[in-house]
């Protein structure tokens, strides 16, 4: 009898505990703070660094603002902290500023600290992301001709200037130069208040914010790794948006919206190793993989097949393409073709998977492997690491190497095509495994081209990738989830991929 | 006592300086973190200046000599991946998992003795075979399922408990992962308990106290649990310094940000100073951990304190 004493003794604290926990009701956001859980925590709060997704999402248009920003509609260029630009001459863009503009700290916003906060992020003795990932080849020399009028002067032709210009923030003038701020100022319309590493970081409304005055007052940023808990969070109103919540996660259609999140999946072909130099044999791969099947399955129901490495809305982009259809009779005849003008058609070529690259990436790879085994290749599969794969991905290439297909996947948000096909397709890209004097003919003519001419000459060279040279597998242009609570009005976009702009943000 | 501490102390700091120095050596092993860091387009200059800003192109030699150079000013190094000081980043970590792993034990251990000792009070009944179940089942959980399906339940569906975070560490935000982590320890020492109950119940001096007259719960509780406790202590402490080392899982889960998420996520990122100051320092705690067992032992059994 002692011990079922004991026992009830022991269960009587957690029962009560349990019990003040229905009373207090968890922490039901019904205020006009808007909390946001990431998913994971952003190691710095830097602007420079604001191209990486989660430091974005706090950072971009929130606190620090750019000169122009990039519609994720059509990926036209629109206004922000400039008001209009125009190119002087072929090295030269003036760029006019907005009036009565102030940084959080009180500073004025005019050309003289718009130049520092673009030297700032440019600083070659430090590596803030936006200047490696978006001015890696650009040298730019920023100076004020007045007060409110900004001349950007380039050492090569940079048509898109105003392009590249809305991925670059801007911090206030007393910002420590050194990468790492912990106290980031800016001209928007939140006020960074604080960061506590582990924990949470607070913005509040900025009252003197030039634009109109947002509704939500504020934004709370959490962050929970695990795809369950952020989607749990939402559901129990302890969080209004997880941005980035997996698959088997978005379940509430209520809830839940999936958005092009700006990324395309691809196989990139290594087109100078045998027998992946010939056309007909990067033909019947691409014939030989059923991507219907693995819609659905493998990938999420709303992932689109791809013909371009960027999505439909970026400029550039050629919808005429058509998808490879999954034709592995057709696969088979332009292999035995191959193989009877002497191509090594039986030579191993290694799948390199990189784990974790997308949701069931291995997965993906596994399904891949038996496809172009059923078509006859000779194939094995290899899953590496990031770092291992970014190796094998980025020049100087092995020499050494065999024949490999590339699991990889690239991320344009920027509204301009320039982003991808250099880097990607280029003689001299870092990561090009093709050389073809047409396409480098059209990257050099397109970069120095505007508008409509600029967009047909991108889409003349995606054409030509897709239906003469066939560098890639082409996969699927990708999706995201994000979860909102009901109580918000918000819709994700192409953009959600690296920013979410707390001012956008309506209550129902 | 003096004595013994101090050579403790030695013994620990030479087995320190050897797992330092292996840290070193195997975390480079593992290559130049320069990719991980910058972004793919980041041109083939902007990698070779990034490696040298941070002397990943130095000798491994060369670099473990700055280490040293700089362990000797009590510094640990700049986190690459926070631009903060390693051992700041590290001890903002550790008081949240050391919260974790005390309390967890205390509950666990306490839990463990009352069932433990009760089981082994009359074994084969109802309650004893009861409890074997139960913590044979708890000790073979796996935390990561538990832990989802507690927030999907307690939180989600019955709305009691917030689903995670430490919440200014209210007393609600400690009970799932409080809960999931207990869960093993708490299994593994009623066995643990039971079976040295069992031993010491049927021993001679508890024979002897019982002739005496001497009152059930004083043979349980002062006589036969005083011998018994300390295999239990033996295991209780190699529990807690798993524990202590990073409840990874947890943290993970319930966003705790102790030290063994933020070891993990260094050793992903090789941020070589952040994994070297996380072994330092838990390796310390878990030395003090090891000194409060020894203690333990001396005042549990007199022939130890004796020799």
């Amino acid at each position: 009898m002692k011990w079922r004493m004991t026992l009830f003794g022991l269960s009587l604290p957690l029962a009560a505990g349990a019990l003040a926990m229905m009373i207090a009701g968890g922490a039901v956001a019904q205020d006009k703070t808007v909390t946001v859980v990431l998913s994971e925590e952003p190691d710095i709060v830097d602007p420079c660094e604001s191209s990486r997704s989660n430091i974005g999402r706090i950072v971009k248009q929130n606190i620090t603002e750019t000169l122009t920003e990039i519609d994720p509609k059509d990926g036209s260029i629109t206004p922000r902290l400039a008001t209009a630009w125009e190119q002087v001459d072929e090295l030269t863009w003036r760029f006019t500023l907005r009036e009565g503009v102030k940084f959080h700290d009180g500073s004025d916003f005019n050309a003289e600290n718009a130049v520092i906060a673009i030297n700032r992020t440019l600083n070659p003795n430090q590596d803030c992301e936006v200047r490696l990932k978006f001015f890696g080849n650009i040298k730019l020399m920023p100076a004020a001709v007045d007060t409110y009028t900004l001349e950007v002067k380039t050492e090569t032709p940079q048509p898109i200037l105003p392009t590249l210009m809305g991925t670059m923030t801007i911090t206030g003038p007393k910002t420590q130069e050194a990468k790492g701020t912990q106290n980031p100022v800016g001209t928007g319309p939140y006020k960074f208040v604080s960061w506590t590493p582990g924990q949470e970081v607070v913005l509040e409304r900025f009252d003197g914010y030039w634009g109109d005055k947002p509704e939500a007052e504020g934004a709370r940023y959490i962050w929970r790794n695990e795809s369950a808990v952020r989607a749990a969070m939402v559901a129990t109103g302890e969080a209004d948006i997880a941005p980035n919540i997996a698959l088997q996660d978005a379940t509430d259609p209520k809830m839940d919206f999936s958005y092009f999140n700006s990324e395309t999946s691809r196989l990139r072909i290594d087109l100078t190793r045998a027998p992946l130099d010939d056309i007909r044999v990067r033909q019947a791969l691409n014939y030989a993989i059923d991507r219907e099947a693995m819609r659905g399955t493998i990938f999420s129901k709303d992932v689109v097949p791809s013909t371009n490495l960027v999505v439909p809305s970026i400029s550039g982009h050629n919808p005429d393409l058509k998808v490879w259809p999954y034709d592995p009779a057709k696969a088979k005849e332009l292999l035995a073709a191959a193989k009877a003008d002497g191509v090594p058609v039986d030579n191993e070529i290694t799948i390199l998977g990189r784990l974790g690259i997308y949701p069931n990436a291995t997965e993906a790879m596994e399904a891949t492997h038996a496809m172009l085994q059923e078509a006859g290749f000779n194939v094995k599969l290899q899953m590496v690491e990031v770092n291992q794969w970014v190796d094998i991905f980025t020049r100087p290439y092995a020499e050494d190497r065999g024949p490999v297909l590339q699991q990889a996947q690239h991320d344009n948000n920027s509204g301009d095509a320039v982003f991808t096909v250099f880097f990607k397709y280029g003689c001299e890209g870092p990561q090009s495994t093709i050389c073809d004097k047409e396409i480098d003919r059209l990257i050099a003519e397109a970069s120095a081209a505007t508008g409509d001419k600029r967009r047909e000459l991108w889409q003349a060279l995606f054409r030509r990738l897709h239906e003469d040279i066939v560098p890639d597998v082409m996969m699927f242009h990708m999706v995201g989830y994000t979860r909102i609570n009901p109580r918000l009005d918000f819709t994700p976009s192409l953009s959600t991929n690296s920013e979410l702009q707390i001012s956008q943000i309506k209550f129902n | 006592m003096g004595t013994y501490l101090a050579r403790r102390a030695v013994h620990s700091f030479v087995s320190l300086a050897g797992l330092l120095i292996l840290v070193f050596f195997l975390a480079r092993l593992t290559g130049d973190p320069t990719n991980l860091y910058l972004p793919l387009d980041a041109t083939l200059e902007a990698r070779q200046e990034f490696a040298e800003r941070h002397g990943f192109n130095d000798p491994v030699i060369v670099q473990f000599g700055r280490f040293l150079s700089g362990l000797a000013e009590f510094d640990l190094g700049t986190s690459i991946r926070k631009h903060r000081p390693a051992a700041d980043v590290v001890l903002e970590a550790i008081p949240v998992t050391l919260g974790l792993a005390a309390v967890t034990m205390i509950v666990a251990l306490l839990g463990a003795i009352v069932v433990g000792s009760l089981a082994a009070y009359r074994p084969g009944r109802i309650f004893d075979r009861l409890a074997s179940v139960i913590s044979l089942a708890s000790a073979s959980a796996p935390d990561f399922w538990v832990a989802i399906t507690a927030i999907l339940l307690f939180a989600v569906t019955l709305g009691w408990l917030p689903t995670s975070g430490t919440g200014g560490f209210a007393i609600e935000y400690w009970i799932m992962p409080i809960g999931v982590l207990l869960i093993r320890p708490f299994g593994l020492m009623v066995q643990v308990v039971r079976g040295s109950m069992l031993t010491a119940l049927s021993s001679a001096y508890v024979k002897t106290a019982r002739a005496k007259g001497v009152t059930e719960r004083a043979v349980i509780f002062v006589h036969a649990l005083r011998n018994g406790m300390l295999p239990v202590i033996t295991v209780a402490s190699d529990q807690a310094a798993g524990i202590a080392n990073g409840a990874v899982i947890v943290e993970t889960i319930f966003g705790w940000p102790g030290v063994g998420k933020l070891m993990i996520d260094s050793i992903l990122y090789r941020d070589f100073a952040v994994i070297q100051a996380s072994i330092l320092i838990t390796a310390a705690v878990i030395f003090t951990i090891n000194i409060v067992v020894d203690i333990a032992y001396a005042v549990l059994d007199p022939r130890i304190r004796h020799h």
